[in-house]
């Protein structure tokens, strides 16, 4: 029986109070090693555990008759990684399509054993890989291929749509209608505030992912990705995610109204974003408004007069 | 002291696993399942569609909750915020029961995602029956734990995994949930008789039967969810089906995961099964299959995930 080792304890086995929490460690330990069960027995931190050479791997665990110890470890060795890549592979499917099975394997092994999964539930698991894409991503100037930011991008994309699907949504909702935009006395919509559908997200990519993702989800084989910023309002409506494509100035009022800024303030923020817009405002703002609404992404609209005061804006809205 | 059967808990009938593949069939067409079992944490923290069709299913038929991130053998303290929400979820669906497994996902903080076996001691014994007390405080019902398949045991277990279950049962007053294809599976993988396990157990606390099919390398079997339950797994279900007098019988079918009327029509063999007595030609057979009767014997070089591999991915426009 080998020595448990930790703390010095040297105690019998049966009253060792840290007796599983050793073994435990020493288990996961091993079968999360990048390596394999035998490099993961061998580790510094296993034998800091349990001081066992993979020779020495019965004293653990045990054989059965038709199979050593290490085959019987390798089982769950094997089994970690699969499982979690196959997760990432449902999360992260337009991804996997654009640099293929292996080199996508190869992005998801790094990340698990970078940031394994701290969460009881599998949905939190991609949370942190568009981050770890871009921390792995070469250092220096021009040292970073131009697909690595296509990759990044399209990383970031997918987990949103997964974050968006998930999130409290507008199902349910009233929707805001043409009659109610109408109904606004027009002196009374500079001070007006309209409420966005949640969740929303408003994203800016160097690659329109949104049409990659949408085509490798449906089945058809992708266009090759030309760089082009874009930039999408990312919601749910029926249960399904949907983008709109906007405009940069578009994209600046979406996003000073997010913040909970009356219609006027949210015109002039956007204004000062974008001094340039190309566009006439005062011409096209009654069709924007029309439009988002028709999409689901304005959801209210409240002026000073009406009885009940402006919903609150949703806390920390999030940028990308 | 007399221990009601199934701890008092409802007979439910022949139940499937709810898998999101199967939502749109469910909702539209509303099969004749007595009913449904839910991974927990599938739901637990979903605002979006997961959600909505649970809540419309749970209108309509009974619904189980049968976790996979408990992780009552962990040496790390118990997840109170996870313990909440699980009640919180239960009370939400009205939850039958809540069960999970005989098992630990993780420690120091990490999750492996996967039902990892515990050594057989004493001293297991003891953490485990102190949490499951704790549990069963919080989620103010009975706990029902199952035996996971395993790939490996202890050096240093103590006692065999009927005796670990059935004095954890007893002394922490939880119910069992037994998987007979897991029983299977853990037996072949461990040169055990699969009938002297079930024999063995606390058969008034079995509250609940899992079904499952698996796929065997020969060797060793791994509990994949993806295929029919086969025939020495039913005679397993019959003689525990005649040990307990009968429990609620769900069938997991959890990847190549067919039309949902095979899976439903799956679970309801048990019936059949049930009253299709042995004869002496029929003894039970625990050489595992072999691919010339129709069996997967898989690659073994192809990676093959044992369940859990539970998630519910995003529906994009």
């Amino acid at each position: 029986m080998p020595e448990l080792s930790a703390a010095g304890e040297s105690v019998e086995p049966q009253e060792n109070p840290r007796e599983l929490a050793i073994i435990q460690q020493w288990f996961q330990t091993v079968i999360m090693h990048p390596d394999g069960v035998t490099a993961g027995v061998d580790s510094a931190e296993a034998r800091q555990q349990i001081d066992i050479s993979p020779d020495e791997l019965e004293q653990v665990v045990t054989r059965s008759a038709a199979r050593s110890s290490l085959q019987r470890m390798e089982v769950y060795a094997n089994a970690y990684y699969a499982r979690l890549l196959e997760c990432m592979g449902n999360e992260f499917p337009a991804l996997q399509h654009a640099v293929g099975e292996e080199a996508f394997g190869g992005f998801a092994f790094g990340f698990l054993q970078q940031y394994p999964s701290s969460s009881y539930t599998l949905a939190e698991l991609g949370s942190r890989f568009p981050r770890y894409l871009k921390e792995s991503r070469p250092p220096g100037e021009g040292g970073s291929p131009w697909w690595m930011d296509f990759v990044i991008d399209l990383a970031t994309y997918e987990r949103a749509c997964s974050e968006v699907f998930d999130a409290p949504g507008p199902e349910g909702e009233p929707w805001l209608t043409a009659d109610n935009l109408a109904a606004v006395p027009p002196e009374q919509w500079s001070s007006a505030r309209l409420r966005l559908v949640q969740p929303l997200r408003l994203m800016t990519f160097d690659y329109p992912v949104h049409d990659y993702v949408t085509a490798v989800r449906q089945g058809r084989e992708p266009a090759a990705p030309v760089q082009a910023v874009t930039r999408l309002a990312v919601s749910r409506r029926d249960y399904i995610v949907r983008r709109n494509v906007v405009t940069e100035i578009q994209f600046e009022l979406l996003r000073a109204l997010q913040q909970g800024l009356r219609l006027g303030e949210a015109l002039e923020a956007a204004v000062t974003a974008v001094p340039d817009p190309q566009v006439d405002l005062a011409a096209e703002l009654g069709n924007w408004f029309r439009d988002w609404a028709a999409a689901g992404l304005i959801r209210g609209i409240s002026t000073d007069s009406d009885p009940e005061p402006p919903t609150e804006p949703a806390a920390a809205p999030k940028q990308d | 002291m007399t221990i009601p059967e199934r701890l008092g808990l409802p007979h439910a009938g022949y139940g499937v696993g709810l898998r999101n593949v199967h939502f749109a069939h469910i909702l539209n067409h509303n099969p004749a399942v007595d009913w449904f079992e839910i991974i927990s944490e599938n739901y637990m923290d979903s605002h979006g569609p997961p959600r909505y069709v649970l809540d419309q299913i749970a209108e309509r038929y009974p619904v189980v909750m049968h976790g996979v991130s408990l992780s009552i053998g962990s040496s790390d303290p118990l997840d109170m915020d996870y313990l909440r929400k699980l009640r919180s979820l239960a009370d939400s669906v009205g939850s039958l029961w809540v069960s999970d497994h005989v098992c630990w996902t993780g420690i120091a903080g990490l999750n492996a995602h996967d039902l990892l076996p515990v050594p057989f001691t004493e001293a297991t014994l003891r953490h485990v029956i102190e949490r499951i007390r704790i549990v069963q405080d919080v989620l103010e019902r009975p706990l029902v734990l199952e035996n996971p398949s395993t790939y490996v045991t202890f050096a240093r277990s103590t006692m065999t995994e009927a005796e670990f279950l059935t004095r954890m049962a007893t002394e922490a007053d939880c119910g069992l949930l037994l998987d007979v294809n897991n029983v299977y599976v853990s037996s072949v993988n461990h040169d055990l008789d699969p009938q002297e396990f079930i024999r063995n157990l606390p058969h008034e606390r079995v509250v609940q039967f899992h079904l499952a099919g698996h796929t065997s390398y020969g060797t060793h079997c791994i509990d994949t969810h993806d295929s029919e339950v086969i025939d020495p797994v039913w005679d397993l279900y019959r003689l525990a089906h005649e040990l307990t007098g009968g429990a609620s019988t769900l069938l997991e079918w959890d990847a190549k995961i067919p039309p949902f009327p095979v899976v439903h029509q799956e679970v309801l063999k048990a019936v059949d099964r049930i009253n299709h007595r042995l004869t002496p030609a029929e003894t039970m057979d625990e050489t595992p299959p072999r691919p010339e009767n129709g069996f997967a014997r898989p690659d073994e070089g192809t990676a093959t995930v044992p369940q859990p591999a539970t998630m519910i991915s995003a529906e994009v426009e």
